[in-house]
C-alpha cells in the first residue's frame, strides 16, 4: 500500500487515525453491502414497505395541498406517484437485488444512475427536467428504507471509521450524527459552509475541500485526519502512525486539562462577568451542553426539526421538542431562534429554489410569506415559555417593517393563547439576529425596537463582504476580522450599550479561543457558540484582564488593513495578564 | 392487434402529466399497449419510457394494442390523445 498525503482545507481541530469508509455520489449517501442469498426475500420486502410508505406519505401531501386547492403542485405529485409506481422503480429494482445480491439503497441508487443517464441524453430541455423529479423519487424511497432501519442502512460503522464523501449536506450529517465516527473527509466545502460548523459542533476532526478524495483513498485505507493543518495522510508508515498517536493521546490530555476549568465561574481576572451559553440543534445536543456547564442556550436552531421530512412538524411536536429542552436546562435561558431556513439548510418549508438563495425567501421572510407555518411555529414556542426563561430570536432580520410584521403575528399568537387560556409567558423576550449590515448600520433603531440583538458573525461577514460561505472559490476572501466587519459589530455594541439592550456574538466568531479577547476587548458579555468550545474560550477569559485591552482595541478599531489587525491580535493574545 | 396513427396535438408534447395520464388509463387495461416514435419504441405502461420517448407537439406516434381488451383500449386511448390529456389545449 503505498502512502501519500492531501492537503484540504481543516475544519475541525485535533487528530483523527482510521480506516476509511467511502460514501456514494446520491443525494442521500447510502454504502453498499452485499447481502447473503437468503436475505434476498427479506430486502425485496424491505424495499416494497418502502415504496409503500412514499406512496402513502405521497397521497397524504396530495390531499393537504389539495385543500388549499393547488393545482400545479397536485400535478407535480401525481407525476411522482406515477413514478414511484413504475416498473423502473419496482420491478428495474427487485432485479438488481436480486442479481447483484446487494442492499435494497444501494439497488435504489444504481437504477437512478442508470436513468439519469438515459435523460441526459435526451435533447427536449423539458423532459430532461425531469430529471430531477426522478432523483426526488429516488430519495424519497431511500429514506424510507433508511427511516425504517437506520441500523440496517449504516452498517454499523466500525468505531474508527473515517468518512470520506463528496458532500455532506447538514441534512445527511444530522443523520450521520447518530452513528459514532472519528473524523470525516469531504471533496468540496469551504470553512465556513454549514457543513463545516457541524463537523466543528460534533468535535471530530475534518477536512474539506480534497478534490477526488474517493477517488485517491480506498476503502479500509488506513488515514490519519491532522485537522489542525488540514492534512491527510494516507497509509502511514508505521513511524508516522506512531508519531500521530503521540500526538493525539498529547490533545486528548489537553481536552482533559481544559475540563479542570469546567466548574469555574465565567469572570475575567478583573471581575467582569461573561456568559458562555450554547448553539444547540436538538434535544441530544444537551449531553454536550451540560458536560461543558453553559450559562443557557444562547441559539436553538429550530430548523433541524424541520429537515429530512417531508411534512411539516405540527404545533404539538414542535412545542413538545421546545418544551423537553427547555425543561430540561432547568430554568437556564434557552433563547429559539425561530425557523432560518433557505440559503443552505433547506427544508420541508422550502418551496421554491431561488436563484441567489443566500439573499433570497429564507428565515423571517420566508416566514412572514407563510404565515401558517410561522404561527403555528410562533405558538409552539410561546406555549413553551411557560416551563422555564424562554427568549424568541428572529433571524435575517433587514428592515423595521419586518419587525414590525413579525411582532404583530407574536401579538396574534399571544392573543388566540390567552383565548384558549393556555398558559405562556406574557412577557416573552422578542430579539433580532443582526446578520445583514443594513441592521448593524442603523443599529441603534433596532437596538430601540428589540429585547435584546445577538450577532451572526458566519452571515454578517459573508453579506458584508459579498462572500458565498458556501462557494470554496472565494473563501480565501472571507475574513471574520475585516476591519468593515469589526466596524459593524463595535456599532451594534454601542447601540446596545445606548439602549441597555444586550448584545451577544453567536457566529463561528464567539467559539474562537483566539478571537475572545478581541471581542472581550469590544466589550461583548455573552458569547454563544457549540458546546464542545465553551471551555477553550473560557480558558481565555479566566486569564482575561479587559481593562489591560484598551490601547490595543483601539488600535485595531483605527486600522484597514487586515494584517495589521492580524498582528495587533497575536499581540493581543501574548500579552500578559497582571 | 390494432395499429393506430396518431399525432400529438398538445402543445407540451408527451410531458410529464401526459405521460402519467397515458400510464394510469393504459394500466387499465390487460392488452399490451406500445408506442412508437421513429425508431423508438415504449411500453405504454411504462411512465418513465414514455418519457424518454420526448414526443414532442405535433410529432406522429405509432400505437398498438395487442391482446384480449385492445378495441376498448384503442378507443380510449386515442381519445385521450384526441382531448389533448384532459388539458385543453
Amino acid at each position: 500500500m503505498s502512502n501519500f498525503n492531501l492537503h484540504g482545507l481543516s475544519v475541525s481541530n485535533g487528530i483523527a487515525i482510521g480506516k476509511a469508509y467511502l460514501l456514494s455520489d446520491a443525494l442521500v449517501e447510502v454504502e453498499h453491502y452485499s447481502i447473503s442469498k437468503k436475505d434476498i426475500t427479506k430486502e425485496l420486502k424491505r424495499l416494497k414497505l418502502a415504496i409503500n410508505q412514499v406512496n402513502k406519505d405521497l397521497n397524504k401531501i396530495k390531499k393537504d395541498f389539495f385543500k388549499i386547492n393547488h393545482a400545479e403542485f397536485e400535478g407535480l405529485i401525481n407525476t411522482h406517484l406515477m413514478m414511484l409506481k413504475d416498473r423502473s422503480f419496482n420491478d428495474d429494482v427487485l432485479k438488481i437485488i436480486k442479481t447483484k445480491k446487494c442492499n435494497a439503497e444501494w439497488a435504489v441508487k444504481v437504477q437512478l444512475d442508470k436513468i439519469i443517464t438515459r435523460f441526459d441524453q435526451i435533447n427536449d430541455s423539458y423532459i430532461k427536467e425531469r430529471k430531477l423529479d426522478v432523483i426526488q423519487v429516488a430519495e424519497r424511497i431511500t429514506k424510507a428504507l433508511l427511516g425504517r432501519s437506520n441500523h440496517l442502512y449504516v452498517k454499523q460503522l466500525d468505531n474508527n471509521s473515517i468518512l470520506i464523501g463528496h458532500d455532506i449536506s447538514p441534512a445527511d450529517a444530522l443523520i450521520f450524527k447518530h452513528n459514532h465516527y472519528e473524523g470525516f473527509i469531504t471533496e468540496i466545502g469551504g470553512t465556513n459552509s454549514h457543513t463545516a460548523i457541524l463537523a466543528r459542533s460534533l468535535n471530530i476532526p475534518s477536512i474539506v475541500s480534497i478534490p477526488l478524495a474517493r477517488a485517491l483513498i480506498k476503502n479500509d485505507d488506513v488515514v490519519i485526519v491532522d485537522g489542525d493543518s488540514g492534512t491527510a495522510i494516507i497509509n502511514p508508515t508505521d513511524q508516522i502512525l506512531n508519531e500521530y498517536e503521540s500526538k493525539k493521546n498529547l490533545w486528548n490530555l489537553e481536552q482533559k486539562k481544559l475540563s479542570k476549568i469546567k466548574n469555574f465561574k465565567n469572570k475575567t481576572l478583573d471581575g467582569n462577568r461573561i456568559f458562555l451559553m450554547a448553539n444547540i440543534e436538538e434535544l441530544q445536543d444537551l449531553k454536550t451542553v451540560k458536560e461543558n456547564k453553559a450559562d443557557g442556550i444562547g441559539l436553538f436552531r429550530t430548523e433541524f426539526l424541520f429537515m429530512n421530512r417531508i411534512k411539516l412538524p405540527d404545533e404539538n411536536e414542535q412545542f413538545e421538542n421546545y418544551r423537553s429542552i427547555v425543561q430540561s436546562m432547568r430554568g437556564k435561558e434557552i433563547i429559539i431562534r425561530t425557523l432560518d431556513s433557505g440559503a443552505d439548510k433547506m427544508t420541508v418549508a422550502d418551496t421554491k429554489k431561488s436563484s441567489n438563495p443566500a439573499l433570497g425567501l429564507r428565515a423571517i421572510r420566508l416566514c412572514l410569506s407563510e404565515p401558517r407555518i410561522f404561527l403555528t411555529q410562533l405558538r409552539a414556542i410561546l406555549r413553551a415559555s411557560a416551563f422555564g426563561k424562554v427568549k424568541i430570536l428572529i433571524p435575517m432580520i433587514s428592515s423595521i417593517d419586518e419587525l414590525k410584521q413579525t411582532k404583530l403575528l407574536i401579538e396574534r399568537a399571544k392573543q388566540s393563547l390567552t383565548k384558549e387560556k393556555i398558559r405562556y409567558d406574557k412577557k416573552i423576550e422578542v430579539g433580532g439576529m443582526v446578520e445583514v449590515p443594513a441592521v448593524a448600520i442603523n443599529a441603534n433603531f433596532f437596538a430601540k425596537e428589540l429585547d435584546f440583538l445577538s450577532i451572526g458573525t458566519n452571515d454578517l461577514i459573508q453579506y458584508t463582504l459579498a462572500i458565498d460561505r458556501t462557494d470554496d472559490s472565494v473563501s480565501h476572501l472571507y475574513n471574520s476580522i475585516h476591519p468593515s466587519v469589526l466596524k459593524l459589530m463595535a456599532e451594534t455594541i454601542k447601540a446596545g450599550k445606548k439602549y441597555n439592550k444586550q448584545v451577544a456574538v453567536c457566529g463561528e466568531m464567539a467559539g474562537d479561543p483566539k478571537l475572545t479577547r478581541l471581542l472581550l476587548g469590544m466589550g461583548v458579555e455573552n458569547f454563544s457558540m457549540h458546546p464542545s468550545s465553551i471551555l477553550h474560550v473560557k480558558k481565555q477569559i479566566l486569564s482575561t484582564n479587559i481593562s489591560k485591552l484598551k490601547g490595543l482595541i483601539n488600535k485595531i478599531m483605527n486600522t484597514n488593513e487586515p494584517e495589521v489587525i492580524e498582528t495587533l491580535i497575536l499581540k493581543i493574545n501574548q500579552k500578559s495578564n497582571e | 392487434m390494432i395499429k393506430k396513427k396518431i399525432k400529438i396535438i398538445n402543445k407540451l408534447g408527451l410531458h410529464a402529466r401526459a405521460s402519467s395520464k397515458l400510464t394510469e388509463l393504459a394500466n387499465k387495461f390487460k392488452c399490451e399497449i406500445k408506442i412508437k416514435k421513429g425508431n423508438e419504441e415504449a411500453d405504454a405502461k411504462n411512465m418513465m419510457d414514455i418519457l424518454m420517448l420526448s414526443a414532442s407537439f405535433e410529432s406522429k406516434v405509432d400505437v398498438t394494442f395487442s391482446g384480449i381488451d385492445e378495441k376498448k383500449a384503442a378507443e380510449e386511448i386515442e381519445k385521450l390523445f384526441l382531448n389533448f390529456f384532459g388539458e385543453g389545449e
